[in-house]
């Protein structure tokens, strides 16, 4: 039996589950597991009370418009409430792409609607008709962060607001294609657009967030051992090379 | 009229020339052909017998599988299996390939935006859509879009349409279009029974697809599945479920359908009939394809020969005669051990090749090849969305890795939980040392399965024909 433990709660990965968003809860579970931490994942979907208490680590992914649309309605009006004030009490997230924008205030349809968000960060996205489709490569705290964006969504952090920008854009176009900041961060709640998967080739953040959850668990001088990340590593790094970055 | 005459003498004189230098010459002649005269693929289709085939999954195995049986049946057979199945390619297969005889048919393999934009033109007399899994959505986009797409194309003609009713999705398509349905599919009483034999536990469920009914939003219940989201599927609230078959698969998975020789039965509800056949091209999702090819057969020999009674019985004996096609689990013979390349090009062909390859008993190796060319998408991402964790420890103990991304392919194997050592992976320039490697290190009768996605197969073609004097073998 393992000393310490770990519970992720996998949010909808029956609806958002694009472009292999699985990956992050699978960084998360063998970073840790190797760490010696017994880790659980839970999967909370439509039908699926949300215990705050019983989660440590939340993973929110993207999903397909048809898909999103299903859930949109129990996230923001059921589980919403909730979700904010996990977001407030510090609780770690990791949202991409739809579960970022759908963090925000609301999303602007290209048609002029409004569709309605939880509003638990303190900025907004609007749909435009061109798609950013591409490798991204951005840079946070000194280190050098791989991505793949896919999202036609230009979102726009309120400067007076709660939240600040997540990584600088060295390659890609990030939130909106204009500010060159991609992402958002508030508290531990960390938004990003970077499909790809995001974890497993940026082991960096894969612990920041591990040791962040555990930190809120087990008491701020928790830190994580040491691992091997050379494979990640190795993968980091000959992307680049095939991005000729 | 004039103008495709135009169109289709251009096409002729381009396909000569470029065979005269060597070139394939499968997209070029009907590209221009279609510039002079946009309606060239119509009058080029006009009065000739059409098979289209069309979804994310199987469409070249089905293709050719139909292909083959119908020319041990006796027909001429014109397809497009060794050119392209857009627009342009299936322009150039009717123009320069066509037949003077007026009994051939025509098996053509359709992409399914094209299917959208010229099924109008070929005007099919039988159309199959064998699946929809996601596929590329980088480029093609969301799954119900391409369902969507489908049933555009399927409306602009009067083709009887042969469809999976173990796909949600693809069974949609048979509403309010139940006159000209044929259902195929794995027999539901079969699917329960087999749900027994158990599947490995795995720490993360793979991604799915449509498991949730786009009229209610609801999820769908199953009473049994075969495969990812195939399966006896049912929305709670408007009670829409599988359909029942005309022609279903009965089988038992107390042997491998990965091993050659496996047996089943194919079922038709309709004459009460029932054939013993051979599964000719292993692996578990090809009972699916081959269910779809008979049922492909049999209506068009029924349809071409006023109901002739004789057409289920004769579709599923040639059945037995197909052979496997390069490429498409073709096992290639050197020097006494062998290479089979399983080509996977999205989720649900990596988790299925990958299932294969834990099955098969002459497994020696395993090798992944990754690209990500504009052909194969962009984004490597879908590497992911498969169930590597439950299947990682099954794969023969030596795993190889290699193309342009073989970085990412690498951490994906590693995070499924099996280690590579440096020596087994490299970039594409290692690729076929690589491939001497686990050849040398394979036992007389055991096989090297090679997993390529697609332009890495192409790249791994070329080596392979040049270092093994393996000349034009594809064609």
């Amino acid at each position: 039996m393992s000393d310490f433990e770990l519970n992720i709660g996998h949010f909808y990965p029956d609806l958002l589950n694009l472009y292999g968003d699985r990956g992050n809860v699978l960084s998360l579970y063998r970073r840790a597991s190797l760490r010696g931490i017994k880790v659980n994942i839970k999967s909370i979907s439509i039908d699926s009370e949300l215990k705050p208490d019983e989660l440590d680590l939340c993973f929110i992914g993207g999903g397909q418009d048809n898909e999103q649309n299903i859930l949109k309605d129990d996230f923001v009006n059921n589980k919403g409430p909730l979700v904010k004030k996990m977001i407030e009490d510090g609780k770690v997230f990791l949202c991409i792409c739809g579960g970022y924008q759908m963090l925000g205030k609301y999303y602007l349809e290209h048609d002029g609607s409004r569709l309605d968000c939880l509003g638990a960060l303190d900025l907004y996205t609007e749909g435009a008709d061109v798609r950013f489709i591409n490798d991204t490569v951005y840079e946070y705290e000194g280190k050098t962060i791989i991505g793949f964006e896919n999202h036609s969504g230009r979102t726009y952090l309120n400067p007076e607001g709660n939240c600040k920008p997540f990584m600088k854009v060295v390659k890609g176009h990030g939130n909106n294609g204009e500010d060159g900041m991609e992402g958002a961060v508030y508290k531990n709640t960390f938004c990003t657009y970077s499909h790809g998967s995001f974890l497993p080739k940026n082991p960096f953040i894969t612990d920041m967030l591990i040791e962040k959850a555990m930190q809120n668990k087990y008491g701020s001088d928790f830190t994580l051992a040491l691992l091997d990340s050379s494979v990640e590593e190795l993968a980091n790094r000959e992307a680049l090379k095939y991005l000729n970055v | 009229m004039l103008r495709s005459y135009l169109g289709i003498a251009a096409a002729k004189i381009i396909r000569k020339t470029l065979r005269l230098m060597g070139k394939g010459a499968t997209t070029l002649p009907g590209k221009t052909a279609i510039k002079i005269s946009p309606d060239v693929i119509r009058k080029s289709a006009e009065g000739k017998t059409i098979i289209t085939v069309t979804g994310t999954n199987g469409k070249t195995t089905t293709s050719h599988m139909i292909s083959e049986m119908l020319t041990s049946l006796g027909y001429e057979v014109i397809n497009n299996i060794s050119g392209a199945n857009l627009a342009s390619g299936i322009a150039t297969t009717l123009i320069c390939d066509g037949s003077k005889n007026k009994n051939a048919v025509y098996v053509l393999e359709t992409d399914e935006a094209a299917f959208a934009k010229i099924a109008g033109s070929l005007k099919p007399t039988v159309s199959v859509v064998t699946n929809l899994f996601r596929d590329q959505l980088d480029r093609y986009g969301e799954l119900t879009h391409t369902r969507d797409l489908i049933a555009g194309g399927i409306d602009k003609t009067d083709a009887t349409l042969i469809l999976n009713s173990n796909d949600s999705l693809v069974a949609s398509l048979g509403k309010g279009r139940e006159n000209r349905t044929v259902f195929f599919g794995l027999n539901k009483e079969s699917m329960l029974k087999n749900s027994a034999y158990k599947k490995s536990s795995t720490v993360l469920e793979a991604s799915s697809d449509a498991v949730y009914c786009p009229t209610c939003q609801v999820k769908y219940e199953y009473k049994s599945r075969s495969f990812s989201h195939l399966g006896d599927f049912c929305c709670p609230k408007c009670g829409f479920k599988s359909p029942d078959d005309r022609f279903s698969v009965v089988y038992d998975l107390k042997s491998s359908p990965s091993d050659e020789g496996y047996k089943f039965s194919i079922q038709d509800s309709l004459n009460s009939e029932s054939n013993e056949v051979e599964l000719k091209i292993p692996g578990s999702h090809n009972l699916y394809n081959t269910c779809a090819a008979v049922s492909a057969v049999t209506v068009l020999l029924e349809k071409l020969n006023s109901n002739s009674k004789d057409s289920f019985k004769s579709a599923c004996e040639a059945s037995c005669k197909v052979k496997a096609a390069f490429g498409r689990m073709e096992k290639i013979d050197i020097g006494g051990k062998k290479i089979c390349i399983l080509l996977v090009k999205n989720p649900a062909g990596l988790d299925r090749s990958l299932s294969f390859v834990t099955e098969a008993s002459d497994a020696s190796s395993v090798m992944f090849l990754l690209n990500s060319n504009i052909a194969d998408g962009k984004d490597v991402s879908w590497i992911w969305d498969v169930d590597f964790e439950s299947k990682a420890n099954d794969l023969p103990s030596d795993i190889y890795v290699s193309g342009e991304r073989f970085g990412d392919m690498l951490l994906r194997v590693t995070y499924a939980g099996r280690d590579i050592p440096s020596e087994f992976y490299g970039d594409m320039s290692n690729a076929m040392k690589l491939v001497e490697k686990a050849l040398e290190k394979c036992e007389e009768g055991k096989c090297v399965y090679i997993l390529p996605n697609y332009t890495s197969m192409l790249k791994l073609r070329e080596m392979l024909v040049h270092r093994f004097n393996l000349k034009d073998f594809w064609e």
